[in-house]
């Protein structure tokens, strides 16, 4: 099973990788143009690394991200592990609830914020993790929603409660192990959608990497392109490499 | 007796000290959100000294490489010790009303700068007025028309527009009419949306005077008609640095005092940019204006900003300023700093106050490499009832162009 | 840990009953909250301040003024944009949901479900420079294409028209239809298709037969979802166009960022509030199809 080679997925993902691939390696191609010297080179993301406030900002950017996911995770698999197991009134409501995010443009969002919150709300940085997760909550809560649909988690649960286990330690150890691929897409949609947000960080007055960028580049683009590749593909790769390296789990579906 | 002479020269005594107090200026009374001029400032010592305290300055949409604002920066930050901090460079006048009315305190801005477009916006019929009234030592040398009579907004810098082109173009282009070239097809754009962005609308503004619309400035029908024969070629593209790198904008219009920005920083990305008057007519636009948030966090930082915007001096920049010079007391460091007039100039912007300063020739030379070729006509400056007349012709046309 | 199990059961009075009500949406609680406070609350104040003219009296007319032009085309462009973006991304994805579904390793999945992950939230500026890069008018890739004979900027293509923005916005839509239809794929029981061939039937019945009509409706609410997400998208369109092509979130945009008349105050709050009941009507009947779907699912 390990090195089945099927042509049809074979092909399917040669013409997805063309397609997702060609637009990032143009891009990367000027990232790395050095015109003062003609030819290629790194120039441009050793400038960006030494940009006194590149650290500061990408930093800045990560922890903000960092905090939503952990606001997604810690908020989102509870209550769905609960909707689940207690078939309670209000799920579908709140799967109604969950999906309002992705109907509204962010931009009419946004100036609803301005709008509407008090100033101490807006006055702090930790409001932009919160929208943040609205914003990524019609994703993450469908992917975790999926997740598990998939396990026997009633049964699951019980084993471990039976056991002597209270509901932090279910959840921790036993739940979010088994939906392990559900957790990780999450973290990455989160974690993306985060990391990439502009359109409503700006309009809230708030500056974080992505409008730093924006802002840098007006003296040098090619190293603000850089930097624009930096915060794609870095993610990308990070969380690819996490997903690759975590060990396999079987879940046997016993229907 | 003895008692009497006590009493007396006591009262002497406290009839002194309350001659001294009341004369002794009074800079510890001074509220420096209310003053309305440096003297109410308590002087441009004590302005110098009080901004130095506050130790920041918060501007908006006020981007490094547009005239000359990056220079100005510099040498205010560091002559002044204070942290200059840009919210959205990119943005929008309009962006600056709303901040001013929706943003919470520690987000508001301290000085705007905003396209004579949104003006109005600044002092809404029957509400209070979203800026406070200031008036800088040579207020006199501010036009008239350019001014709020109480000081609540004032005129600062006007550009004219050029003509930007990749120089990898075909042919060189002269004229707004040779837009519609179609060996130009698909690479001729415009830098926003002309509904929003000041530049966008006055790049339309000077298309129209160069297809034959020079009469009437209210009038921007024959711009819209180039605009609309050249997206029937190719839609339009956005004329912004990263297009012109990457050679999808090669042609467009743009505001002169941003080529000293834009040109070196095209050339260190490996594009050769060229900035040319159009021959024929040349669009001197109305001026972008200055004023003091009414919320303005950093008050004093607020008024002497506008003090060193509209300095005439001539003098030392960041580069030349020295270590003993900012030992100087306020006034006299202030003094010896080249002033915000000059460094506009120096873009090639037209400073507000360029008429008076050419009489007192304090004006420095301007460092763009082109010139009004002898040929153009300089057409304006269009008033801002003009503007706002075009302004409803774009907003009804331009999306279905 | 037992006597839960027994207050499940048994019948509930007095402080029993509001504990068991209360038990019922507590666990909600915190979700809710965060929901309600920073999501909810801005939108009614956007509704909210939608009905309110210039001097802040009750009016309709931002909503008048929302059905005319040129709003009123912007409206039938983004719809158009949702729902040719969703077909285009929609065939597509399913079938490749299919193939990474049921012949890929679990390695392989996951990767990929985490890499659309990233993929779905691209947009805005990094997207059309991407974009622009390869396919733009001295893009590298529209040299090559030049080289073998097919120029592409011979006509009014540009990345900045309708067709352009469909091509880039299928960059985000096809990762967001595999996410999002590949849970229908992993519910078609292996067992169903082997029964299926067991009692006689072929490839191709199967698929007639079960396959398909049971994909169907997940494949419908996958397209809903796509024409939301297309529908609303507004950072990239932003950076293609200069506003020459009316699209509802850039007007609205654009209303709040400078295109104010006097008469106008409100009116890109109204906007939002017509784009909101438009997507509402594409979600709503997501929710009843995934509703129903969900108990075949399990």
């Amino acid at each position: 099973m390990k090195f089945k080679f099927h042509p049809a997925l074979a092909i399917t993902l040669l013409i997805l990788g063309f397609f997702v691939f060609v637009p990032m390696i143009s891009a990367f191609e000027y990232s790395i143009r050095t015109p003062a010297e003609g030819g290629y080179g790194w120039n441009n993301y050793l400038w960006a690394i030494r940009e006194e406030e590149f650290l500061y900002y990408i930093l800045r950017s990560l922890w903000l991200s960092g905090v939503t996911v952990l606001i997604t995770l810690f908020v989102l698999v509870p209550t769905l592990t609960w909707l689940h197991l207690s078939n309670s009134k209000v799920r579908g409501l709140i799967d109604g609830l969950s999906l309002l995010p992705l109907v509204i443009p962010v931009v009419a969002f946004a100036v609803g914020a301005q709008i509407a919150f008090p100033d101490f709300v807006k006055d702090t940085v930790l409001e932009l993790p919160f929208l943040y997760f609205v914003l990524a909550l019609p994703y993450a809560y469908r992917a975790l929603d999926i997740g598990l649909n998939a396990i026997p988690l009633k049964t699951i649960t019980e084993a471990a409660r039976s056991s002597g286990a209270n509901w932090l330690r279910t959840i921790t150890s036993v739940i979010i192990p088994v939906i392990r691929g559900s957790v990780m897409a999450t973290i990455a949609l989160t974690f993306a959608l985060s990391l990439g947000e502009f359109t409503l960080t700006v309009l809230l007055h708030w500056d974080t990497f992505p409008t730093w960028v924006t802002y840098v580049a007006q003296e040098n683009i090619l190293g603000a392109i850089a930097i624009s590749m930096m915060s794609l593909i870095i993610p990308f790769l990070i969380l690819t490499m996490v997903t690759l390296f975590i060990p396999e789990r079987s879940t046997q579906r016993r229907k | 007796m003895r008692a009497k002479r006590l009493i007396a020269a006591a009262s002497a005594a406290a009839l002194t000290v309350g001659i001294v107090v009341i004369a002794t200026p009074a800079s510890a009374v001074v509220d420096i959100c209310k003053a309305k001029n440096v003297t109410e400032a308590g002087g441009m010592d004590n302005l110098v000294k009080l901004a130095k305290k506050e130790g920041k300055l918060a501007l908006i949409t006020t981007p490094r490489d547009w005239a000359n604002y990056g220079a100005i920066h510099d040498a205010y930050e560091k002559a002044f010790g204070v942290k200059i901090t840009v919210d959205n460079p990119d943005g929008s006048s309009q962006y600056e009303i709303d901040t001013m009315k929706t943003a919470p305190k520690s987000k508001q801005p301290d000085s705007i700068d905003i396209g004579p477009l949104v003006v109005a916006q600044v002092s809404p019929p029957g509400g209070k007025p979203l800026t406070s009234p200031y008036q800088v030592i040579n207020w006199k040398d501010i036009p008239n028309a350019a001014k709020d009579p109480s000081g609540l907004w004032y005129g600062n810098y006007g550009g004219k527009l050029a003509i930007v082109y990749n120089t990898t173009l075909p042919s060189v282009p002269t004229k707004a009419a040779d837009f519609s070239k179609a060996e130009y097809k698909g690479v001729v754009g415009i830098t926003g949306d002309p509904t929003s962005s000041n530049q966008a609308f006055m790049s339309v503004l000077a298309a129209s005077i160069g297809n034959g619309g020079s009469k009437n400035l209210a009038d921007v029908s024959k711009g819209l008609e180039l605009f609309k024969t050249v997206k029937a070629q190719a839609p339009l593209v956005k004329v912004n640095s990263t297009n012109l790198v990457t050679g999808t904008a090669k042609l467009g219009f743009m505001w002169d005092f941003n080529a000293l920005g834009v040109v070196p920083a095209a050339k260190a990305a490996g594009l050769d940019l060229k900035f040319v008057y159009p021959s024929d007519f040349v669009l001197q636009a109305p001026p972008y204006i200055n004023a003091i948030n009414a919320k303005s966090p950093n008050c004093a930082n607020a008024r002497l900003w506008q003090e060193f915007v509209y300095s005439q001096n001539k003098g030392k920049t960041a580069a030349t300023l020295t270590a003993a010079d900012l030992k100087l007391s306020g006034s006299k460091l202030f003094a010896v700093m080249q002033g915000g007039q000059n460094y506009f100039q120096q873009s090639g912007a037209d400073p507000i106050m360029s008429a008076a300063m050419t009489k007192k020739k304090l004006l420095v030379p301007s460092l763009l490499d082109f010139e009004v070729p002898a040929t153009a006509k300089v057409v304006g400056p269009a008033t801002i009832a003009d503007v706002l007349t075009a302004r409803e012709q774009i907003i009804a046309s331009w999306a279905s162009l | 840990m037992t006597h839960k199990v027994i207050e499940e059961g048994a019948p509930l009075r007095g402080r029993a009953f509001l504990a068991s009500f209360i038990k019922s949406f507590l666990p909600a609680a915190p979700l809710l909250l965060i929901v309600g406070f920073f999501f909810l609350f801005p939108i009614a104040r956007l509704i909210h301040v939608s009905f309110l003219s210039n001097e802040n009296t009750f009016t309709i007319g931002n909503f008048i003024t929302a059905t005319q032009e040129p709003y009123r085309t912007g409206f039938v462009n983004s719809i158009k944009i949702g729902l040719f973006s969703a077909a285009i991304a929609a065939l597509p994805g399913a079938i490749a949901a299919y193939f990474i579904e049921t012949r890929g390793s679990s390695k392989l999945r996951r990767t990929i479900a985490v890499m659309n992950g990233v993929l779905a939230n691209t947009g805005g500026i990094p997207l059309a420079f991407m974009f622009y890069a390869a396919l733009g008018i001295q893009g590298q890739l529209t040299k090559i294409l030049k080289f073998f004979g097919w120029d592409l900027y011979s006509g009014t293509f540009s990345l900045g028209s309708f067709i352009g923005l469909l091509i880039v916005y299928l960059y985000f839509q096809l990762p967001l239809m595999i996410i999002v239809f590949s849970p229908a794929i992993v519910s078609l029981r292996r067992e169903w298709s082997e029964a299926a061939r067991n009692l006689g039937a072929s490839q191709l019945n199967y698929w007639i037969r079960i396959g398909i009509p049971l994909l169907f409706p997940s494949f419908i609410a996958s397209f809903l979802l796509l024409f939301a997400s297309g529908f609303s998208a507004y950072a990239t369109a932003n950076a293609l166009t200069v506003g020459n092509l009316p699209l509802t979130p850039l007007q609205i945009g654009g209303l709040l960022d400078g295109n104010v008349s006097a008469a106008q105050l409100n009116l890109g709050k109204a906007l939002g509030v017509v784009m909101i009941l438009i997507s509402a009507c594409a979600v709503i009947p997501y929710l009843a199809i995934q509703r129903r779907s969900a108990r075949w699912q399990k």
